[in-house]
């Protein structure tokens, strides 16, 4: 084991951590203020792959059609989520959370026979974008540039959405709205309006994702439900509603995987459950989450 | 907020209860009569669906517990069955009382951990241990068989025979819907009841809520073991989506779909599930659209489920009429 | 009076009409009965074009064979269902195929786990099943009975012992590397690659073996642990569909393809390339196996066979299609020899039978009722003849890439 392999690794490690961050962080985020668990994640995870491969496909005789597509997929994914919250989750806020997660479970059915009907069963194919077609020397490894790239934009979302958070005046509503609703509520917050945009932000989120993982991998029916498991434990690790937390769960699963593959690959995968339960029992807030 | 309804918990008290009661004993005891043997087949399957369906909304309906992960216990219960019958060649009796035994076993320990947490936290334990569940039983390929599930189990033929396995059935479910009935009017019952509608109020008079709610958590496991086992007997074969999330969210659709504040909620449910599921998917591939479509109608329009708002509308009525 | 005379008439009239429909249709009927055949596949959900491109190879035997006269003197029927990929479902629509529709044949499904409950099922029923795609060598091996047939290949030729004869007869590497998704399918795949590899080329090694939690598409990590491992040839071992071109694209970026021989057996297949477009990522220059090279093969009903389907599905023609169209005719070829539909007569009749397809003549084994059906392989290549990748310099497989009756005996204990 020289240094150079575990170098290289733990760089690997990095890389995951930093996409399924990237997949988790709207989950996060809208179960942190709305208190939903969206099952439907994964689902606006695939509708944008399968948005951005439209997209990019339509647009294919212009250069930088891709990144065009990381422009409009996402805003088409927050447009469907905003639709979604207004008018599905708004009159059952008040129930209990069973109808929400069974709801969200018929919005799983409902988007992947959509994605199926408009664009067919068989999977499709997005390439590693233009600047990012190469590779470079890393640790002695031949590392593809698209996936260094991930993990800054992995690092440029959470700080960006760190920064919206927590130093800017629609971040102070957001975390108002998060602490106390009802407290929200009497200063006037228009509290409906916030959580509709909350939701939109997370399937914004979840639509950047989807067009960011699939250059190195693929945009298929089933990547829902591929994904949406990940992401609870991810959420669960670092703390529901916390946004450092999915950022810490997501690299602390990068890791243990990378190593895990490394060192003891017949465990690698029941992991992620082990750890969610180790969890769940001494902390269930998470790490970084706070008790309620 | 949840109403009271043990009173029109039948859609009707009394006479009329009991008469729809012994008119639909009386179809199910005959169906094999009137009926082909291809209905009286997905009958039982339905009626072990029924089971599993009741013995969830234990801890939904009447005891406030929302669990995202009973089809790890259902599966427990079909895999002991199939493990005892196929690995450890026991016989058919001894393979299918274990699994109950062994369901409530492992329901205590996971309900054990999971009840100290509340709400969200509970929910996502047990979808955990679910799904830790699924985790062994697709990886331990020597013992369960991994995805290829374990088949050709050596049940007796007196199961093959569709009429016998029905009455089997029938008699099996028939009797634990009546114990589940006799716990939920039961004081035990009234008290989770009591807990479902404010829990700090339980506890103040003394009352060891975490105690009553581990019960509901094992008796759940319980018929949702013997469930399991009706169904590995009745298919001959288990395999490991039995205890996948997605079949937990089946069975809380089928609660939510008849109604968890009614006893005959999870049995209406699953009537109405499996034949809206089977007649829509003969005419469309695109079943799955339909099917969110419903859940979302339930959902919003009708979220106390058929029967509930049937009850609902037959108690207004009968407000009316005073 | 007259009333009376009526109502007697027509009384007479009734029973005369009842007892002539009692004792005369029936013969009538059973000429015309159709002889039914129950198609189980996966219709709905994410692999539904395996279902569906199977479901349309079926109905274009049905339609050839009804429009030369049909079988005995009787109409082929397809009665087509949806498993849902659900073992529960599957075995449901078997049952209800069975005692409602009474058909006479079953057949489907591309899963493994559904096709093993109907196999089930099928052998208490005491009906026949031809299983359609599902790969598994336990239906025919260790739960064999003399109910199920397959004419479609098995996990031995298309994962194990193809790719084993390919790798020995091409690159003979030394040093494997394996990775798969953590399923049956893969690890039983993985140990018969390595089991017949090791016998051809006994100085080879199995270096590592590496697995990813079924249906994942991130294999940064294990590639990355690949790289450094001094391997000179990667097995996949079961990884398919968006997995597969996952994998591709991220070896690729990682300069695997250059490092090392790549050996994916599940490349091949038609399925995985239905939207691919010139241009896109593919795996070129890895080894692999195919269970259809439709372009490849020969004969004027190969490529109007291929025709069909294309009009018919707007996908290109599939193992799963070619091998649905050669057991309705597989069927139709015993019925006629065993002179009826009699379950055991029909057996005989299989049991030794030579079909005499478009890819060559398939024996069907009697020993495991397995056909031996061809499997080729070849190099990965894209050229622009063609609108997918599609293997070049093909070799053909037969017998000798599947279990050898010896080792089935073994297996089952005998």
């Amino acid at each position: 084991m020289t240094f150079e392999a575990l170098a290289g690794q733990t760089i690997s490690g990095i890389s995951l951590g930093m996409v399924w961050f990237l997949i988790a962080v709207g989950l996060s985020i809208i179960f942190g203020t709305l208190k939903v668990l969206n099952l439907a994640h994964g689902s606006l995870y695939m509708l944008g792959s399968y948005t951005c491969y439209q997209v990019t496909t339509s647009l294919a005789p212009l250069a930088g059609n891709f990144w065009l597509a990381v422009l409009l997929a996402p805003l088409v994914v927050a447009l469907v989520g905003g639709l979604i919250e207004v008018f599905l989750l708004r009159p059952i806020y008040k129930a209990e959370m069973l109808y929400q997660y069974i709801l969200t479970f018929a919005l799983v059915l409902i988007i992947a026979e959509v994605c199926k009907i408009i664009w067919g069963a068989g999977y499709h194919s997005i390439s590693v974008p233009w600047p990012f077609k190469g590779s470079v020397r890393l640790f002695g490894l031949t590392f593809p540039q698209y996936n260094l790239f991930l993990i800054v934009m992995g690092a440029v979302v959470f700080m960006g959405l760190r920064l919206l958070i927590n130093h800017t005046s629609l971040g102070r509503i957001i975390r108002a709205v998060t602490h106390n609703r009802e407290m929200a509520n009497a200063l006037g917050v228009n509290v409906p309006w916030v959580y509709t945009g909350v939701f939109m932000l997370g399937s914004w989120l979840a639509g950047l994702a989807g067009c960011l993982w699939p250059p190195m991998s693929a945009v298929t029916l089933g990547s829902d439900m591929a994904v949406v498991i990940d992401c609870f434990i991810i959420v669960v690790i670092g703390g529901l509603g916390s946004l450092s937390g999915a950022f810490l769960g997501a690299i602390i699963l990068g890791l243990t995987t990378a190593y895990g593959v490394l060192f003891v690959p017949k465990l690698a995968v029941a992991f992620g459950f082990i750890l969610m339960v180790i969890i769940l029992i001494i902390r269930p807030w998470g790490l970084l989450g706070e008790p309620e | 907020m949840a109403q009271d309804r043990s009173f029109s918990s039948f859609l009707g008290i009394g006479l009329p209860a009991a008469l729809i009661m012994v008119g639909l004993l009386a179809a199910l005891i005959s169906l094999p009569l009137y009926v082909g043997q291809s209905w009286v087949s997905i009958t039982t399957e339905m009626l072990i669906m029924s089971l599993a369906a009741c013995a969830l909304n234990i801890m939904l309906g009447y005891t406030g517990l929302v669990s995202f992960g009973p089809a790890g216990l259902y599966a427990v219960g079909a895999y002991t069955t199939a493990i005892f019958l196929q690995k450890l060649g026991l016989s058919i009796a001894p393979s299918m009382l274990a699994a109950p035994v062994l369901a409530g076993l492992i329901g205590a320990i996971v309900g054990w951990i999971c009840v100290r947490r509340t709400a969200v936290y509970f929910a996502l334990l047990t979808l955990a241990f679910s799904q830790i569940i699924w985790t062994v039983i697709f990886e331990w390929y020597a013992v369960t068989g991994g995805d290829d599930g374990l088949t050709s189990l050596p049940i007796p033929d007196f199961f093959f025979n569709i009429s016998n396995c029905y009455y089997f059935t029938l008699f099996v479910v028939g009797v634990c819907t009546f114990i589940i009935w006799k716990i939920i009017n039961s004081p035990f019952g009234q008290t989770l009841k009591a807990i479902r509608e404010n829990r700090n109020r339980v506890e103040f008079i003394g009352v060891n809520t975490k105690r009553y709610q581990l019960g509901a958590f094992v008796l759940s496991s319980l018929f949702l073991g013997i469930s399991g086992s009706l169904y590995c007997v009745f298919s001959g074969s288990v395999f490991p989506n039995f205890a996948y999330w997605v079949k937990s969210a089946d069975m809380l659709v089928i609660c939510l779909l008849g109604g968890v504040y009614n006893f005959s909620g999870p049995l209406v449910g699953t009537l109405i599930y499996t034949l809206l599921t089977k007649i829509i998917a003969d005419y469309t591939t695109h079943w799955h659209l339909f099917l969110g479509g419903i859940i979302i109608f339930i959902i919003l329009v009708m979220r106390n489920g058929v029967v509930g708002t049937l009850a609902d509308l037959w108690a207004r009525k009968k407000q009316k009429q005073l | 009076m007259g009333r009376i005379a009526l109502k007697a008439v027509g009384l007479i009239a009734a029973v005369w009409f009842l007892t002539v429909f009692i004792f005369l249709t029936p013969a009538v009927q059973a000429a015309e009965k159709p002889i039914k055949i129950g198609f189980i596949h996966t219709m709905s959900g994410p692999i539904s074009m395996y279902g569906i491109a199977s479901s349309a190879g079926a109905q274009i035997a049905v339609d050839e064979i009804n429009a030369g006269g049909g079988v005995l003197g009787r109409k082929l029927e397809l009665i087509v269902r949806d498993d849902k990929l659900s073992p529960e479902t599957g075995l449901r629509e078997a049952k209800d195929l069975v005692l409602k529709n009474e058909v006479d044949f079953l057949t489907g499904t591309i899963s493994s786990a559904v096709a093993l409950a109907i196999s089930d099922y099928a052998s208490k029923a005491k009906k026949l099943y031809f299983i359609n795609i599902a790969q598994s060598t336990q239906m025919t091996e260790e739960k064999f009975h003399p109910y199920v047939f397959r004419f479609t290949t098995n996990a031995t030729p298309y994962f194990g012992y193809g790719p084993a004869i390919a790798l020995a007869q091409t690159f003979k590497s030394k040093k494997i590397i394996s990775l798969g998704w953590d399923y049956e399918a893969g690890k039983n795949g993985l140990k018969q690659f390595k089991e017949k590899y090791l016998e051809l080329v006994p100085d080879a090694k199995i270096i590592d073996e590496l697995w990813a939690p079924i249906g994942s598409t991130d294999f940064t990590a294990q590639i990355t642990k690949i790289a450094n491992s001094g391997a000179d040839c990667i097995y996949l071992a079961a990884i398919y569909g968006g997995g597969e071109l996952a994998f591709t694209k991220q070896a690729q970026a990682f300069g695997l393809y250059e490092k090392m021989k790549m050996v994916q057996p599940s490349a091949g297949d038609i399925e995985s390339w239905s939207n691919w477009k010139q241009g896109d990522p593919n795996p070129k220059g890895a080894l692999t196996t195919c269970r259809y090279p439709f372009w490849a093969l020969k004969g004027e009903k190969n490529a109007a066979f291929a025709k069909k389907v294309l009009e018919m599905t707007k996908l290109e023609p599939s193992y799963g299609s070619l091998n649905a169209y050669i057991t309705v005719y597989a069927i139709k070829d015993a019925v006629t020899k065993a002179g009826s539909t009699d379950t055991e007569k029909v057996i005989k009749a299989l049991e030794g039978m030579t079909m005499k397809t478009f890819v060559g003549d398939v024996k069907m084994r009697a020993f495991d009722h397995q056909a031996m059906m061809p499997t080729w392989y070849g190099i990965m290549d894209v050229t622009p003849a063609l609108p997918f990748p599609h293997i070049t310099n093909i070799k053909q497989l037969g017998e000798e890439s599947y279990h050898t009756i010896d080792q089935i005996k073994k297996i089952r204990g005998q």
